[in-house]
């Protein structure tokens, strides 16, 4: 007994696992195809002693260095392909990971060759690098140096807790004038991209598509899309006490083909707000000419935005995310949400097809103020037939749980809210923290990974 | 990471270094960039002299090993080298290797005085590399027909340049025997 449902599920997980494969094979092939840049150059040759080989090094490193951090800007760059196989939120993690590497590489390039050309010349380490200084390009390229490390040491957790979001990625956005002030000196002083090589047409073509891609996907889509749509404030909802509802009017919204539980980065355009784009999850699925955000104050631009007039304009960069009825593979749904995580559970839970008794939702809040939306999954056309829980009241002091002290005293598991667990989908979303214990027990369960999907709302 | 990807990146990355391997080896090779090569059956016999370090077509062959190369190059050899006192012809100097490339020069001499100094190549490892050389080989040329001989002051800034560029000259005065 097939079911066609879950035949199309399969095979659409197959060929995303297939594209995500593929993905990861280009990234390092690219890493390959910089060193077989010099490799093709005669690089080999060249290394004939100590000095000569510490100066190939220093190249290689160079150019592997550039090659992660042109992957980093393309992970950044919020290319759809990505954001529908991967998840721009995993897309990003791979992002941070490669952030030290590359760093190290880029500093390794700079300490090798500087010692390389050290031995080469019978001087020392000083006066090779005041020498190196001089040369064509090399002021910028040392420059583009500092910002590289300006910006992976702010971005360091430790480090960037001290920063406002807005002054961390002000910051981060020197990333970009770090790696245009270091082409020069590649093309100039390097001898691997010489001119009229075709190591040189490659290594342009990298930084092209780099930034191409984010000039296309970061600035003129979104600059597009908001201006063909027209969004603007129509009201603002107060749910619950610090948690509004956003309506938006707009032209063809419903042209945005949105999924249930996707998201979008936001900014609306007021004196005080329009400096800050803001990911908010859609609370419901957008009609032709509305759209429904919800949003808890949870910073200080959060509050701001609660306060939006009706009138106010608004761009829209999306939508994005991997939370999605279209990302299931499993025959069942298990659900749970906490506080502001119902709403992309909300707007995913009304866009999916489901059969009665396919799907059990947990609502979790710690209080019965948090408990808006909860009625409204109730009423969704998707939801009949379906069990709907809640579980309300704080969490034990000093315990590592997701669960209420209550439902603790009670005996209640992961497994027993959901007897078909392993069975099943498992969509999380609330607090990061309270998210990562519900999929602690989902794999001490034995769920397995592609069966679990989480919504983060961190940056 | 998957065992597909991991993989697949491997295979893939080991066909992306392999293509890059063997491009730099048969440029090593199979680069016969000097226009007026007499022999038809020329690159067919990988003559161990012709070793260049193919790049940007800027600068002719590269002699990558410091061996001496006195050869022949477009056939005007040091044969009318007769007379002891008024030497004259056109006499090619040692390939002399730098960090930066090789260095040959020719000097053509007439009547035991040097009318001429062609460099036959220069220092070219990189773009800076190579405008140093054209800076500097000029301002030697001079100094050298000025002093008559290779007891010149080099080019500060150029000093690898012109240390092999002087160094190779000499071997072609010796040659000339002046």
């Amino acid at each position: 007994m097939v079911d066609p449902v879950d035949r199309t599920r399969r095979i659409r997980a197959r060929r995303r696992m297939r594209a995500a494969d593929a993905m990861v094979a280009l990234v390092w092939s690219s890493v390959a195809a910089a060193v077989a840049l010099w490799l093709g150059y005669g690089g080999l040759n060249t290394v004939s002693n100590l000095g000569t080989a510490l100066t190939a090094a220093g190249i290689v490193t160079g150019l592997v260095g550039t090659d992660l951090i042109l992957v980093m800007l393309v992970l950044a760059a919020r290319i759809p392909a990505i954001d529908r196989v991967v998840g721009q939120d995993t897309a990003m993690a791979f992002h941070r990971r490669l952030g030290k590497p590359a760093l190290y590489l880029i500093l390794a390039h700079g300490a090798l060759l500087t010692v390389g050309y050290a031995m080469a010349d019978g001087s020392n380490v000083v006066t090779e690098t005041i020498s190196l200084f001089q040369g064509p390009d090399m002021a910028l390229a040392y420059l583009g140096l500092g910002l590289l490390i300006a910006v992976v040491v702010t971005s360091v957790v430790a480090v960037r807790r001290r920063f406002s979001y807005e002054a961390w990625h002000l910051i981060h956005l020197l990333s970009y004038a770090a790696v245009l002030v270091a082409l020069p000196h590649q093309l100039s002083a390097g001898g691997v991209l010489a001119d009229g090589s075709v190591q040189r047409v490659y290594w342009i073509g990298l930084y092209v598509l780099a930034f191409g891609a984010i000039a296309v996907f970061r600035f003129a889509v979104p600059a597009l899309r908001s201006a063909r749509h027209g969004i603007r404030v129509a009201g603002v909802e107060q749910v619950a006490p610090g948690v509004v509802s956003i309506h938006l009017t707009g032209r063809d919204l419903d042209r945005l083909q949105t999924a249930g539980g996707q998201y979008a980065i936001w900014r609306f355009w007021t004196g005080s707000t329009w400096w800050h784009a803001h990911p908010i999850s859609f609370s419901a699925v957008p009609t032709a000419s509305s759209a429904r955000l919800t949003v808890r104050d949870l910073g200080s631009g959060s509050a701001a935005i609660s306060r939006v007039r009706p009138g106010t304009r608004v761009s829209i960069e999306g939508p994005y995310g991997v939370f999605t009825e279209a990302h299931r593979v499993a025959p069942k749904l298990a659900v749970v949400a906490a506080g502001i995580g119902i709403t992309p559970i909300r707007s995913m839970l009304e866009h999916s097809t489901l059969r009665p008794g396919e799907a059990t939702v947990l609502l979790r809040g710690s209080d019965p103020s948090q408990s808006y939306l909860w009625n409204e999954v109730g009423t969704l056309r998707s939801m009949r037939g379906n069990a709907i829980f809640s579980m309300l009241g704080p969490r034990p002091h000093g315990l590592a749980t997701w669960m209420s002290v209550e439902a603790l005293a009670h005996g209640v598991t992961i497994g027993t809210v959901f007897p078909d667990l392993l069975n099943s989908d498992l969509y999380v979303c609330g607090p990061q923290s309270w998210a990562d214990l519900v999929i602690r027990d989902a794999r001490a369960a034995g769920l397995p990974e592609d069966q679990i999907h989480v919504e983060r709302f961190d940056w | 990471m998957r065992a597909r990807a991991l993989a697949l990146s491997i295979l893939s990355s080991a066909a992306v270094l392999t293509v890059g391997w063997q491009l730099g080896t048969q440029g090593q090779t199979s680069t016969a960039p000097d226009a007026a090569a007499p022999t038809t059956a020329d690159s067919v016999t990988s003559d161990p002299t012709a070793t260049a370090t193919s790049r940007g077509g800027s600068t002719p062959s590269a002699a990558a090993t410091p061996a001496p190369a006195p050869t022949a190059t477009n056939g005007s050899v040091s044969a009318a080298a007769a007379a002891s006192d008024g030497a004259s012809g056109t006499f090619t100097g040692t390939s002399v290797q730098t960090r930066f490339g090789a260095v040959q020069v020719q000097v053509t001499v007439a009547n035991g005085s040097i009318t001429d100094v062609t460099a036959l190549q220069l220092t070219d490892k990189d773009q800076r590399s190579v405008s140093i050389s054209n800076r500097a080989a000029p301002v030697l040329r001079q100094e050298v027909l000025a002093a008559q001989s290779a007891n010149v002051q080099g080019v500060s800034g150029a000093t690898y340049t012109s240390d092999a560029y002087l160094s190779s000259l000499q071997s072609a005065l010796d040659q000339a025997g002046l």
